[in-house]
């Protein structure tokens, strides 16, 4: 049974990644969390120096779903790169990295940085943090600016570039045609969906920044529809996000047309996802008679439409 | 390091109202916990509610593997573990966080508790007795009902002091004005340790800034991983030397932290929003 992808010649042993912000550094898991059963992991977003990020509260739960305004509190790129990127070189799977930035200079900084870092095989490019006043969100709904901010990163690393793409967009795939164009490698999406819980005693936003970020299995349709909208858009590799927590779930999105896909809310609850979701992969596999997870993908039967890819 | 594993549920124990003692087994939780520390629980799988709960460990029986919970029904999460089949299995994090440290010599130690902030200070008196020490329990609530344990706590044979808002039970007033008269009679230097609602624990920190005493405060913000991945239960902690306080996790640097390191003005704001919205 071969469940080996690849991601612009990246390498996975499963298509199983951990998303960015729900796994931290890697290293707060270690010795909770078998690594040998990820494809990989994606580091906690880094802007070039420590951020505080926002006031707490910074998360509530919603049906089905997490609102979280976190603010992308970290240790920084260059914090990163010299204390804890080294204790990552015996970590078992693939590392990611996320890259932030309030300028496009500030995004190109980050990667030079971490592309010196070794164990960093891959550079995630946050351009979809609803959570932060510049950068994140605000730069990826806008087609010139992901241009600008694919084309300085791709100046000055060799490593995969994967932007990951925001949601909250008229059409993701304008977004997705714009990175593409400008030298991406593959996609991420998506990122969380922009949302607002309101305490109704105190007429206030529940969260202290106002608006929060909605993850967890309530958005997997909307990323589902979006992954399968922008795998037929673009040409390369598509890692589908939104709510997984089960192979089932994972399917839907390699089914649509993700070559990989991130766990991420799923995180918080049960560290045995992975385990859990590998195993019956695997089932589903043997029960449709296939012997590679890559002949699942982008199989969607769309009605009126050819089969994207098979 | 904490073990991510399901833990069946071997007992329950109904206290009173909401309130029940489940009992799950789980090895390392049981063999490794120390008191102030707590696990990260939910029922089972389903995405409602989408997160797991922070329970403080109140007792442990490491020949049996088994550790016991003090649970509030009061949303969802808790009353989806409170109503598990005997042998089901729920999803168990842990241990986690920081510990309550004992007191130097000749120190007594003051367990301070609000109503349901009883759960780690009874395993923390149990340590603290077997340890040769005598810790002396205050126990507070706005009425009777709410001193659920109070049967555990005179169990103990330490002493101890209940209080109550209202009067109906012990002495009338708030928990820490107890405490405040044990420390204006008192000779011995002590050790303050406190869990319970956010105004107590405040109270904890100040009272034991005015007798120049240390005081361990166990804080309940928000959790969402137990793990220091998330970063949603930040409390501002501003330790010696650092010239202004940093958001650290209260599910790896603490829960449990030294009362005068919390900046409380900052904790206030988001301790309000948690207990409106109820856990």
């Amino acid at each position: 049974m071969n469940l080996t992808v690849e991601i612009a010649g990246l390498r996975l042993r499963n298509p199983l990644l951990a998303a960015s912000g729900t796994i931290g550094y890697g290293l707060e898991t270690a010795g909770t969390l078998d690594f040998s059963l990820l494809g990989g992991l994606v580091l906690k977003g880094l802007y070039l120096e420590p951020r505080e990020g926002n006031p707490p509260p910074r998360i509530v739960e919603t049906p089905a779903g997490l609102l979280n305004a976190i603010g992308l509190q970290g240790v920084g790129a260059r914090h990163f790169a010299r204390e804890l990127g080294p204790r990552l070189a015996e970590m078992d799977t693939r590392i990611l990295a996320n890259v932030c930035g309030d300028t496009v200079a500030e995004y190109a900084e980050v990667a030079r940085v971490l592309t010196d870092v070794p164990s960093i095989a891959a550079l995630e490019l946050n351009i979809s943090c609803p959570n932060v006043k510049q950068g994140g969100m605000a730069f990826g709904a806008d087609p010139r600016m992901i241009a600008e901010i694919v084309a300085a990163v791709r100046k000055v690393t060799r490593l995969p570039v994967i932007p990951k793409l925001t949601p909250n967009v008229t059409d993701i795939t304008v977004c997705a045609r714009a990175a593409c164009d400008a030298g991406a490698d593959a996609l991420s999406c998506i990122n969380t969906i922009l949302g607002l819980a309101v305490d109704v005693e105190t007429r206030r936003p529940k969260l202290s920044y106002g608006t929060g970020g909605l993850s967890g299995p309530a958005i997997r349709p909307v990323a589902v529809r979006m992954v399968w909208q922008v795998a037929r858009a673009v040409p390369i590799p598509v890692i589908g996000i939104g709510g997984i927590a089960s192979a089932s779930d994972a399917l839907e999105f390699l089914i649509a047309g993700a070559r990989a896909v991130q766990v991420g809310t799923a995180n918080f609850v049960d560290l045995g996802v992975y385990a859990r979701i590998l195993a019956d992969l695997t089932a589903y596999l043997e029960r449709h008679g296939l012997d590679d997870i890559n002949q699942i993908v982008g199989t969607l039967d769309y009605p009126g439409l050819p089969r994207s890819k098979s | 390091v904490p073990s991510d594993r399901e833990a069946p549920l071997i007992a329950r124990e109904a206290v009173s109202g909401s309130y029940f003692l489940l009992t799950f087994r789980h090895p390392e939780v049981a063999r490794q916990a120390r008191a102030g520390q707590f696990v990260m629980m939910k029922a089972g799988h389903s995405p409602e509610p989408p997160l797991r709960r922070p329970f403080s460990i109140m007792d442990v029986a490491p020949e049996r593997e088994t550790f016991t919970l003090f649970v509030k029904a009061v949303g969802s999460g808790t009353r989806e573990l409170a109503d598990l089949p005997i042998g089901h299995g729920a999803l168990c994090l842990g241990p986690l966080g920081t510990a309550f440290s004992p007191p130097p010599a000749e120190v007594e130690p003051l367990l301070i508790a609000g109503g349901y902030g009883i759960a780690p200070l009874l395993l923390w008196s149990r340590d603290l007795k077997r340890a040769g020490l005598t810790p002396r329990l205050f126990y507070g609530g706005r009425s009777r009902a709410d001193l659920v344990l109070e049967s555990a706590v005179e169990e103990l044979g330490l002493p101890h002091e209940f209080s109550t808002d209202d009067g109906s039970y012990g002495q009338a007033g708030k928990v820490t004005e107890a405490v405040a008269r044990y420390l204006a009679a008192s000779s011995w230097p002590a050790a303050l340790y406190g869990c319970g609602p956010h105004a107590m624990l405040r109270a904890v920190a100040s009272l034991a800034e005015r007798h120049g005493r240390r005081a361990q405060v166990s804080l309940d913000p928000w959790m969402g991983c137990g793990l220091g991945i998330c970063l949603s239960c930040v409390v501002r902690v501003q330790r010696r030397g650092e010239e202004r306080g940093k958001y650290r996790c209260a599910c790896t640097e603490g829960p449990v932290f030294d009362a005068a390191d919390v900046v409380w003005s900052d904790e206030a704001a988001s301790r309000s929003h948690r207990e409106e919205a109820g856990a």
